[in-house]
Order: structure tokens, then C-alpha cells, then sequence
């Protein structure tokens, strides 16, 4: 299920919520993870079986680790085990078709007879509850985090809804304590719905628009320079109103409910270098990343080159997780080699004696190449696609036509306001997380009627990071 | 603090309001209308991802808050912010135009490492090619250009002094057709030249404005293109029927505005006068008709529907190219249905082929890469089992 449909705000939002709040507390996080089940299973029943069967897994595996008596040895090969049962899980359905595919594409460069790959279906968000499983696991082993007491609680925390498909990633040890007690207010709840609507309103009024103008340049043969710009731009925005609007709903619905998640966002395009700016995007991700890939694989205590190459390391992989494509490899190389090389430069950009301005939109500039590579096709077309941005490749005769579609005034006032949001230093969820006054509920309320409009008379409305 | 004067008491009362009325008035309205709650209905069936989603969907077509605003949203984003949605293109001079045929052009083929075999038109017609062959009858392939194809300067003004262009998807069809010896007419060619003409370009449009469809002057000029193709190849001899033609001028909205399904949209937009053509008999004066036993069988979509099945009726194609030809035709018809339905159509009323020496088979552009139910191979029942002959009321069109 996906926040911004019918389904879910007009069916399953307000039963759930009315269900909610007339249970007793104990049977709170039991009717969550009912529900959760119901909201994931949505897109393809047998997924919630496959969640349910990791979550039972993890829970068992966590109860080894913490055996009383338990050696060592036996906790490191209980995590050890459980850790390479949730990553192989992840690596079948997500990477098994990527991996047989390029195996193919040596076999056939080789001249040898290649084999059939299976088709094997991704179950969506299942890169983000095995992050959030893999977090409780490794925080018992390292002693950072008390065993849940009880499998509704531990099974609450892993389908979770609000941020079961996008995150924000939430580590177990962040959520324990609330599982057990949470207060439920009229101030947590009123932010709560501030939170959702604007989270709501960046999705469906600007990422929607957005995206029609990115999908129209990407998906076009040969495109003149002018519309690559525009399309790659589109997508740039895109990518931040969809992702960061749909965390924004999932804290708010998370405060609905009582819990506090962290906060994802923080203005990354207003970043004035590479390394700034991965400490404002997704940073839930990035936390996890550096908590336990970064430090795991020594950080920067084992020398500067080590710190460049484990830099690039995580973010390869962090390109990895997004996608199992050369593209995210790429992607994720693009972003190692900044944060790398900006390290090296003691954590300042190549452009840092730069007016301020023009640091941000270098910096601005340089996550737009790299998102060519995110939401181009394949590694061909993202090459093909940095051709026509440069002019380096001939526009296609009937390219012109593009105009038609991606240079309306509807698309030029949705990205002038997307340039102008991005850019002011008041962050809605800033404004949301204000306390609730008059004037702001007589602002959000018509947000969210209008939202609401445009949503049920939209015909386009993907979500862009169920895919990862 | 007093609820009433508390301002998150006021939102969050107003936000559960809202997300709790809009599902209690359409169930309340569902009940007055006696439809049954439709929300109750996934728990009639076994959950599964298809089900889900037409479930889904079902709620979202039905639903009240998406009847009563939808044609507002559409009609302000038609009427301030130039934006047609998925379907509509807003163009130069009042033209409008189909926004997936321009995708059709505009976007990169698919690459495939093997044909499928269930969409692929040269297989397709390759092989209808053949089948009618086998039973001594010549194929025409008439694939109609995309209006945008034929007018690029009414789309934008970077293509104000274009006068046509085409995608190489379409002239990759089209070359790959001509060397397997496919007989094709190509009318975009056609279109271009007379487009050339400063008084046919300026004066008579060969397509409509408002409307993903020719005009009759289109109509006209490819009737006389294919008659003159098809007396060269020698494969039909003028006939004995004299036709006559009667201005039958009709006001028309374009589909592509009714696409919008928007009221307001339709409510502000004038109707562009067409100056059909009707054909009729020139013995009795009666408006032409299709005859079972004709010499050719026309298959096709909405352009061989338009003027003729619909208002003022005898003015399409088909009626134009009976003119010509100086005898009645037969046709089938499906509109959208071009790339496959109308050849399934054809298989279940296989006596529409007897005494049949050409079938025209007409498909619109886009529909090379955006035909519905693809491009199957359609095999036709055996020419032994010698149905007899059809009456003009065979005629299907839909």
C-alpha cells in the first residue's frame, strides 16, 4: 500500500487509527504489526509471508545471541549465521538476477553457452526491514541493545508501517524502549498530522509533476540538450520531494502513533560540498552505513588510504543497495570518489573559496550528473543521456517535439517552486515540527484538502524508493 | 486547555474528519443506490496482488471525491497551466494532440534480445501476408501517419518549419515490410507533398484540430492515393457503380478533448466545423453502403470508423474509396483494434473473405508500437471450408 492513494488515507489510515486508540495499550503493537501485515502484503500477499518468516528468524537468532552462558564463539556464529541468512535472503531476490545476468554476458563474451535466468520477483522494501533487522542482531551481539521481550514487540518493530517499505531505517535499540511505553498526546499527535500533510503535499503536489517531466526526457530516443537538462533537473527534485515527502509522512504517522523516528532530510541541496550533503541525505541510511560497514571495515583508525578506500567502499555499496544495477555500482563509485577525495582535502570541497552560492550549486550540480546514473535505464542510456546533456550526441529528428510535453506552464511553476523550496532555509519539516497555532492549522488544513484534490484526480503517481 | 479554543485539537479533529467522511459518504451514497459497499468487497475474494489492485481500482473509479473534483483539477490545469494530463497535448493554433502517439515517437524502442512473438507487426503481417495469399487474395498495408508525424509545427514552435517527421521506428517497419515484398502505401509521403501545396496546407488540413483523426479532406486525398495504387498493381479493375458526393458539413468535438472527460473543458471549447463529404448513389441517391460480395475487404480502425459509421455517416474513408474505385466494399472494423482484434474479428466471420481479391489493411502509426492486444499472429480458419457469402450486414464496427 502507498501513503498517498484512497486506499490508504480514506480506508486504511482511519480504521486503523480508530482500532488503535480504542485497544488496550498491551494490544496496541500486536493490532501494528496486524495492520502492518495487512499494508505490506497489499502489493503482493506471499511478501508478508516472507517478512513473517525473517522476523521469526531474527527473533529466535536474537534469543541465541543472548542465551544466558552462551560462549563467544557460539554468540559470534549465531550472528554470524543470522546475518548471512538476511543478506543471502536480500542477495536472492534482489541481486540473484543482476548476478546471473552479467555471468551470462562473460559467458557469452567467452564464447561459452549461457544458461537461463530464473525471474525472480523483488518484494519491495525488503532492502529496508533487513536493514532493520540486521540493526537489532548486531546491536545484541555488541551488547548495544537488550533482547526484545516479546515477539509482538520485536514483531511491531520489523513491519512497522509507517516506515516498513522507505524508511526512515530505524535501529531497534532507537525503537525498544518506545515499544514498551509511549505516550500518545494531543501535542505529538497534532505534529504528528502537521508532518504527514506537508510530507503529503511535497509528494503529490511537486514530486508527482516532477517525475512526468523526468520520465518524458529519460524515456526519449535522442533528446536536445535543453530538454536533458530539464529532464535530469525534474528528476533531481523528483527524487528529494518523493523520498524525502514519504518520510516525512512516516514520522508524522509514527508521532500518530506515539513513536519518534529520526529525522531523514535536512536540506541537502542547500549541502555546499559532497561530504556535507550525505550528512543531510537519507541520513537514517547513511548513519547505518557508517555505524556498521564503516567502523566494521576500521573507518579512518586504520590510516588516510584505508579511510579513502573504505569510504569508497560503503558508498559503492550503498549505491549496491539501492539497486542491482552497474548504474547504482557507479553511482555509488561517483559519490566514493567525492567523499574521498573531499576527505583528503580535510573534509573541504574543491570549490570551498567559493562564494557560498556557488558552493551549493556546484554542489547542487554535481548530484544532478550523478543522478543520471540513478535513474537512467541502464549503464547505455545513462551514457547516452550525458551525450545529449553535453551535446555530444545528435538530437533525434523528431526530438523538438519533446517540447509539447515537459515545457508547459504547469511543469515550469512546479519546478520554479521546487527551486524555490529547496533553496529557502526554512525546511517544511522545521515549520511542521513547530508548535500548532492557529495560523498554521488554517494553512495546513487547506494543503491537505487541496493534496487530497490533486491526488484522487491524478493518473500518475509512482513512488520512486520502493524499488530499492 | 478548553479543546474547543486549542488549535491542535482543531487539526487533528479536521484531518480525522476529513479522511473519515470521505469513505462514510460514499458508502452512505453506495447504500442509497442500492450498489452494494464496495469497500466490503475484498473480503469476497482471495487475496491476490491482481485482485488487490483491481479492487483497488474499482474504489478509485467509483469514488465520489474523485467524480465531483476531477473535472475541476483537469479543467484548471487545461485552462491556466496548459497541461492535458496523460492524454492531451495542448498545441499551436487551437490543434490538440494525443500525448501517448507523441510518446510513441518520442521514446526509445525497447530493445529485445529475441522477437516476442505475441508483439511484433512484421511477423504479424508478414504472416497475413502469406495466409491470404494461400487463398489467391493481395494484402495492402496502409498505415495511417500520426497526425504529429504530419504536423510537427502545430505540436511546437521548434518545429514551425517542419512540414512532417517520422520516427525511425515507423520507417524501420516500413523498409523491413518493402524488402520481404509487402505491399505498402505510405501515405505520409503523400501527406507531405500535398502539404507542400500552400493551398492545400493552409486551406484544408488534412487532420483535425481537436481530434487524433484526418479530416476529409485527409480522407479524400488518401482515397485517391490508395484507388491509384491499387488500379497500378492491376489487382482491381474500376467497377460499374457511379457514386456522387453531397456536402454534409458536422460540428465536432475532438476526441482528444472528450479524452479529458472534463465538462467544463468540453463547455469551453467550440466544436470544430468539418466539412465531410457523404457519397452516395448516383441511381438512387441513397448514401453509400458496404456489399458482401465486394472484391476488397477493408480492415481497420477508428480512421476507417470516423465519417463513415459515425455522423454524417457514408463520408469515411471507405465510402471515398468506393467512389474511386467505383464499387462498394466491404469492411470490419475495430476501433483502437487495428493491430490484432480486427484480424480476430476477420477469423470468426471468415466468410467476409470469400470472393475477396485485396484486403487494405489500415493501422494508425502508433499503433506500431502501442497496439492493443499487440501484434499476434492471427491464423484464419481453412479456406476449404467454403462458407457462403455474406450480406452486407456482416459489416462489424464498433
Amino acid at each position: 500500500m502507498v501513503f498517498t492513494t484512497q486506499i490508504f488515507v480514506f480506508y486504511f489510515l482511519p480504521l486503523f487509527l480508530l482500532v488503535y486508540y480504542n485497544l488496550p495499550r498491551g494490544w496496541r503493537n500486536v493490532w501494528i504489526t496486524l495492520a502492518s501485515y495487512v499494508f505490506y502484503g497489499w502489493w503482493e500477499p506471499w511478501f508478508s509471508g516472507l517478512m513473517l518468516l525473517t522476523t521469526v528468524m531474527d527473533f529466535v537468532w536474537g534469543g541465541v545471541i543472548t542465551r544466558p552462558g552462551a560462549t563467544q564463539a557460539q554468540r559470534k556464529a549465531a550472528v554470524l549465521a543470522c546475518v548471512a541468512t538476511n543478506l543471502g535472503l536480500l542477495g536472492f531476490f534482489k541481486y540473484y538476477m543482476f548476478a546471473a545476468e552479467t555471468l551470462n554476458q562473460l559467458l557469452a563474451a567467452a564464447g561459452a553457452t549461457q544458461f537461463a535466468v530464473m525471474q525472480v520477483v523483488l518484494p519491495v522494501g525488503i532492502s529496508f526491514y533487513t536493514f532493520h533487522s540486521l540493526t537489532y542482531i548486531i546491536d545484541l551481539y555488541r551488547g548495544d541493545a537488550t533482547p526484545a521481550k516479546s515477539f509482538s514487540g520485536f514483531s511491531a518493530f520489523v513491519a512497522l508501517f509507517p516506515d516498513l517499505v522507505a524508511g526512515p531505517i530505524i535501529r531497534y535499540k532507537t525503537l525498544a524502549e518506545q515499544l514498551r511505553e509511549r505516550d500518545h498526546t494531543v501535542s505529538r499527535f497534532s505534529s504528528g498530522v502537521s508532518i504527514f500533510i506537508a510530507g503529503f503535499a511535497k509528494k503529490i503536489i511537486l514530486a508527482n509533476p516532477c517525475g512526468k517531466v523526468a520520465d518524458a526526457s529519460f524515456s526519449a530516443a535522442d533528446p536536445l540538450a535543453l530538454d536533458a537538462w530539464v529532464g535530469v533537473l525534474a528528476y533531481t527534485f523528483q527524487i528529494y520531494f518523493d523520498f524525502c515527502g514519504y518520510s516525512d509522512m512516516a514520522v508524522g504517522l509514527g508521532r500518530m502513533l506515539g513513536f519518534e523516528f529520526t529525522r531523514n532530510f535536512d536540506s541537502p541541496y542547500r549541502s555546499e560540498s559532497i561530504t556535507e550533503l550525505w550528512r543531510r541525505w537519507h541520513i537514517s541510511l547513511s548513519n547505518v552505513l557508517r555505524d556498521y560497514l564503516y567502523i566494521a571495515l576500521g573507518g579512518n583508525r586504520k590510516g588516510e588510504g584505508r579511510t579513502y578506500f573504505n569510504l569508497a567502499v560503503v558508498m559503492i555499496l550503498g549505491g549496491l543497495w539501492h539497486g542491482a544495477k552497474w548504474n547504482f555500482v557507479l553511482w555509488g563509485a561517483f559519490h566514493g570518489s567525492l567523499l574521498a577525495f573531499e576527505r583528503w582535502r580535510g573534509k573541504r570541497s574543491a570549490y570551498d573559496r567559493l562564494p557560498g552560492p556557488l558552493r551549493i550549486g556546484l554542489t547542487f550540480l554535481l548530484m544532478m550528473l550523478s543522478w543520471v546514473l540513478f535513474r537512467a535505464d541502464n549503464l547505455g542510456a545513462a551514457m547516452d543521456f550525458y551525450q545529449a546533456m553535453f551535446g555530444l550526441r545528435p538530437a533525434g529528428i523528431v526530438s523538438p517535439l519533446l517540447d509539447s510535453i515537459i515545457h508547459t506552464p504547469y511543469h515550469v511553476v512546479i519546478l520554479a517552486a521546487c527551486a524555490a523550496l529547496v533553496f529557502q532555509p526554512l525546511q517544511a519539516h522545521d515549520w511542521a515540527e513547530r508548535p500548532v497555532t492557529w495560523g498554521k492549522t488554517a494553512m495546513l488544513i487547506p494543503l491537505f484538502v487541496f493534496s487530497l484534490v490533486v491526488m484522487v484526480s491524478q493518473d500518475f503517481n509512482p513512488f520512486l524508493y520502493f524499488q530499492f | 486547555m478548553n479543546r474547543a479554543r486549542d488549535p491542535r485539537w482543531l487539526l487533528i479533529l479536521i484531518f480525522l474528519g476529513i479522511i473519515g467522511i470521505v469513505p462514510l459518504i460514499q458508502t452512505a451514497l453506495e447504500i442509497r443506490d442500492e450498489e452494494g459497499v464496495r469497500a466490503m468487497e475484498v473480503f469476497g475474494q482471495f487475496p491476490t496482488a491482481a485482485s488487490l489492485r483491481a479492487y483497488e481500482r474499482r474504489l478509485e473509479e467509483a469514488s465520489w471525491a474523485t467524480k465531483v473534483t476531477r473535472p475541476w483539477i483537469q479543467f484548471a490545469h487545461f485552462a491556466f497551466l496548459r497541461d492535458g494530463g496523460t492524454k492531451c497535448a495542448i498545441g499551436l493554433d487551437g490543434w490538440y494532440f494525443y500525448k501517448p502517439s507523441l510518446n510513441y515517437m518520442l521514446e526509445r524502442p525497447v530493445i529485445r534480445k529475441t522477437v516476442d512473438p505475441l508483439n511484433d507487426p512484421f511477423t504479424a503481417i508478414a504472416d497475413f501476408r502469406d495466409q491470404l495469399a494461400a487463398r489467391g487474395i493481395q494484402l495492402v498495408v496502409m498505415p495511417v501517419p500520426n497526425k504529429e508525424s504530419v504536423y510537427p509545427d502545430k505540436v511546437t514552435p521548434r518545429m514551425r518549419n517542419s512540414g512532417g517527421v517520422r520516427t525511425h521506428r515507423t520507417q524501420d517497419l516500413l523498409r523491413r515490410l518493402r524488402t520481404a515484398n509487402v505491399e505498402v502505401i505510405d501515405l505520409f509521403d503523400h501527406f507531405q507533398q500535398l502539404r507542400k501545396q500552400p493551398s492545400a496546407a493552409s486551406e484544408k488540413p488534412l487532420y483535425l484540430a481537436q481530434d487524433t483523426h484526418w479530416s476529409p479532406a485527409g480522407v479524400a486525398h488518401a482515397a485517391k492515393i490508395v484507388s491509384r495504387r491499387l488500379m497500378q498493381l492491376g489487382w482491381i479493375q474500376p467497377g460499374r457503380v457511379d457514386y456522387a458526393e453531397r456536402l454534409a458539413p458536422v460540428r465536432r468535438l475532438g476526441d482528444v478533448l472528450r479524452m479529458l472527460q472534463a465538462p467544463l473543458i468540453e463547455r469551453r471549447v467550440t466544436p470544430e466545423a468539418v466539412p465531410c463529404v457523404q457519397v452516395v448513389r448516383l441511381d438512387n441517391g441513397q448514401p453509400y453502403a458496404h456489399a458482401g460480395d465486394a472484391e476488397i475487404l477493408v480492415l481497420g480502425d477508428s480512421f476507417m470508423r470516423i465519417y463513415q459509421q459515425d455522423e454524417p455517416m457514408s463520408a469515411g474513408f471507405i465510402s471515398h474509396l468506393a467512389k474511386e474505385l467505383k464499387q462498394p466494399l466491404m469492411a470490419v472494423v475495430n476501433d483502437g483494434g487495428g493491430s490484432t482484434l480486427v484480424r480476430q474479428e476477420l477469423r470468426g466471420t471468415p466468410a467476409l473473405l470469400r470472393n475477396k481479391k485485396v484486403v487494405l489493411w489500415e493501422f494508425v502509426e502508433r499503433d506500431i508500437g502501442l497496439g492493443l492486444h499487440g501484434w499476434q499472429k492471427v491464423a484464419l480458419p481453412p479456406d476449404s471450408q467454403r462458407p457462403s457469402p455474406p450480406t452486407a450486414s456482416n459489416s462489424t464496427g464498433n
